[in-house]
Order: structure tokens, then sequence, then C-alpha cells
């Protein structure tokens, strides 16, 4: 609880330019419950950490559609991969 | 004879294979399994990267035998997929210095701290760490489907501008979805390394798509 506190109160006195670096480290790694907790206070009252957030949120759905769009691209050509194999044997040959 | 000999029957002059044969053919067998399993997300990867057949090609190829060099390094943890990824990202980022290198030496890029045009700001912010500028509200991609096909559009050409390192982060995190564990993994780059890679790129790539909707002006406009 006295940690939840803590850190709840020091996200809450960072400046907007911290809370930018935490939004976007929340993508990769879990904040503690506190900080989670502070940055969803922060963006209460704050306009610019809000859009900010939605943005990363965007660039997300962006990222998403990219993926499906990669997935339906074609594979590996047929040519390529036997030119592929053949390397493979050489360079097993070889070692 | 018994059910037990069938195999000295079958092979009566059968020698074992010498070990450094056997560690050969079990690397090939692996680098032909990896062409077949995994052969079409490498080719999608570094063809969406480099959108060059030749060099996505060369790219694949380096990265089935670096692998192979580095067959039985491979510790798990991540999948195999991943680990092949990795290879295949730090490959698509040597290509790109390279090419960067000979093209220009100072080549621009997008800048990855965004001005708004204040004297006193750094980037995005006051020198108190406030926000400088105001965000605005993005296009909505939720109306259409061309829409947000356009914008997925936008943000490949802005992630093509991020330098070598940041966009193969981006390709293997938030594209790709791969967990940030396996990404660090795949890449060699602590957990720090790769937060702040990711933030930065996040920025730059925030700032990007804001010139690209006509929300910002390039610096110097």
């Amino acid at each position: 609880m006295i940690r939840f506190v803590r850190d709840v109160v020091r996200v809450l006195t960072l400046p907007c330019r911290e809370h930018v670096v935490l939004f976007s480290r929340q993508l990769d790694a879990p904040l503690s419950r506190g900080e989670a907790f502070g940055l969803r206070l922060h963006i209460v009252y704050c306009g610019g950490c809000s859009r900010f957030r939605a943005h990363l949120s965007h660039l997300q759905t962006l990222g998403r559609t990219l993926a499906e769009q990669t997935e339906n691209e074609p594979g590996l050509p047929a040519d390529v991969r036997e030119r592929l194999n053949a390397r493979v044997a050489r360079a097993s040959k070889k070692n | 004879m018994t059910e037990a000999d069938g195999p000295t029957r079958v092979l009566p002059n059968a020698e074992p294979a010498p070990v450094a044969s056997r560690a050969a053919d079990a690397r090939e067998a692996a680098a032909r399994r990896w062409v077949v399993e995994h052969g079409d997300i490498l080719w999608k990867f570094a063809l969406s990267r480099t959108r060059s057949k030749e060099a996505a090609e060369e790219i694949v190829q380096e990265t089935v035998l670096a692998a192979m060099q580095g067959f039985g390094t491979f510790a798990g943890g991540s999948s195999e997929r991943t680990w092949l990824l990795g290879i295949a990202a730090n490959k698509i980022a040597d290509h790109f210095r390279r090419v960067r290198r000979a093209k220009s030496p100072s080549s621009p890029g997008i800048s990855p701290d965004a001005t708004c045009g204040c004297a006193t700001c750094r980037g995005m912010f006051t020198e108190k760490g406030m926000w400088a500028c105001v965000a605005r509200r993005w296009p909505d991609v939720s109306v259409s489907e061309a829409e947000k096909s356009e914008q997925a559009g936008a943000l490949r050409a802005c992630i093509d501008a991020l330098p070598p390192g940041q966009s193969e982060a981006v390709w293997l995190r938030d594209i790709l979805g791969i967990p940030a564990s396996e990404v660090c993994k795949a890449m060699g780059l602590t957990d720090t390394n790769l937060w702040s890679r990711m933030h930065r790129a996040r920025v730059a790539l925030r700032s990007c798509l804001e010139t690209k909707f006509g929300l910002r002006k390039e610096k110097g406009q």
C-alpha cells in the first residue's frame, strides 16, 4: 500500500516529458500498479498526455493493419527458395 | 538370431558417421527446415523493409547462413522464428547502414524530437518539461478501411525513414507483435535499450505521421 501511494505521488509530480516515456514503456513492460494508476489520474486533467496516449494507440492500430497487409503479401518465391537451398548445401559442404 | 539383431542384419557393414559429419548434417537439415517453416516470414520482413527483391534475397540468405554458423547457440527462451527474425533484423539494419553511408553521410531521415517552433522549447516540451504545443486530433481510422489502409501506408513510409536499428525494432515489436523480452534477446538489447529505442521511434513516428496528415509543418517551413 505504501509503495502504491508512493508510486502514484511520484508519477503525479513528474513533468509531462516523463509521462510520455512511461506511456511508451507501458506498451513494452507492465508498470507498477501505482505508476499505472498515477498515469490514469494524470490524463484526466492533462489534454496533452491524453492526446499523446491516443496517438500511441492509433499507431498500434495502424501497426496491426500493416501486419495484415504484410501477411497477405506473397511468400518466398520458388526461384529464391531454390537458390537459398543451394546456398545452404554449399555452405554445409564447406564447413 | 532374434528380433533384436535386426539392425545389424540390415546394415551389417555400417560404420558410425564421424561426429563432425553428423553435426554438419544436422545443421543442414535444420537450415532446410528453417527455409520451409520460416522462409516466408523472413522474406516478407526483408522485402517489406527493403522493397527490393535482390536485397531481400541477400538478407534472407545471409540470415540462414548466419543461423547455421550459430547453430547450437540458440538457447531457447524465445521461439526459433523470433531468433531468426532477430538475425534478419540485424542484417537489415546493416544493409541500411551500408546504403545510407553510400548515399549520403548525413541522411536526415526524420527528426526524433519534433519541434513546434517555440524558441525556448526542447522538442515537444518546454524547458520545464510541460507540453509546448497542443497535440491535434488525428483523422479517424474507424470510418473506412480505405482511410485505415492509406494511413498504414503513411506509417510504412515513416518507419522506412527511421534510423537503422529503430525501424527493425518497430517491425518486430509493433508490427509483428513479438513480446518485448523476445525482441531484446533476438536483437541483443537490454530491456532499457529497447524501451528507449521504442520510445524514440514512436515519438518520431508520431511526428512524421502528423506531418503526413498535414497537422504539422516540417521544421524550417
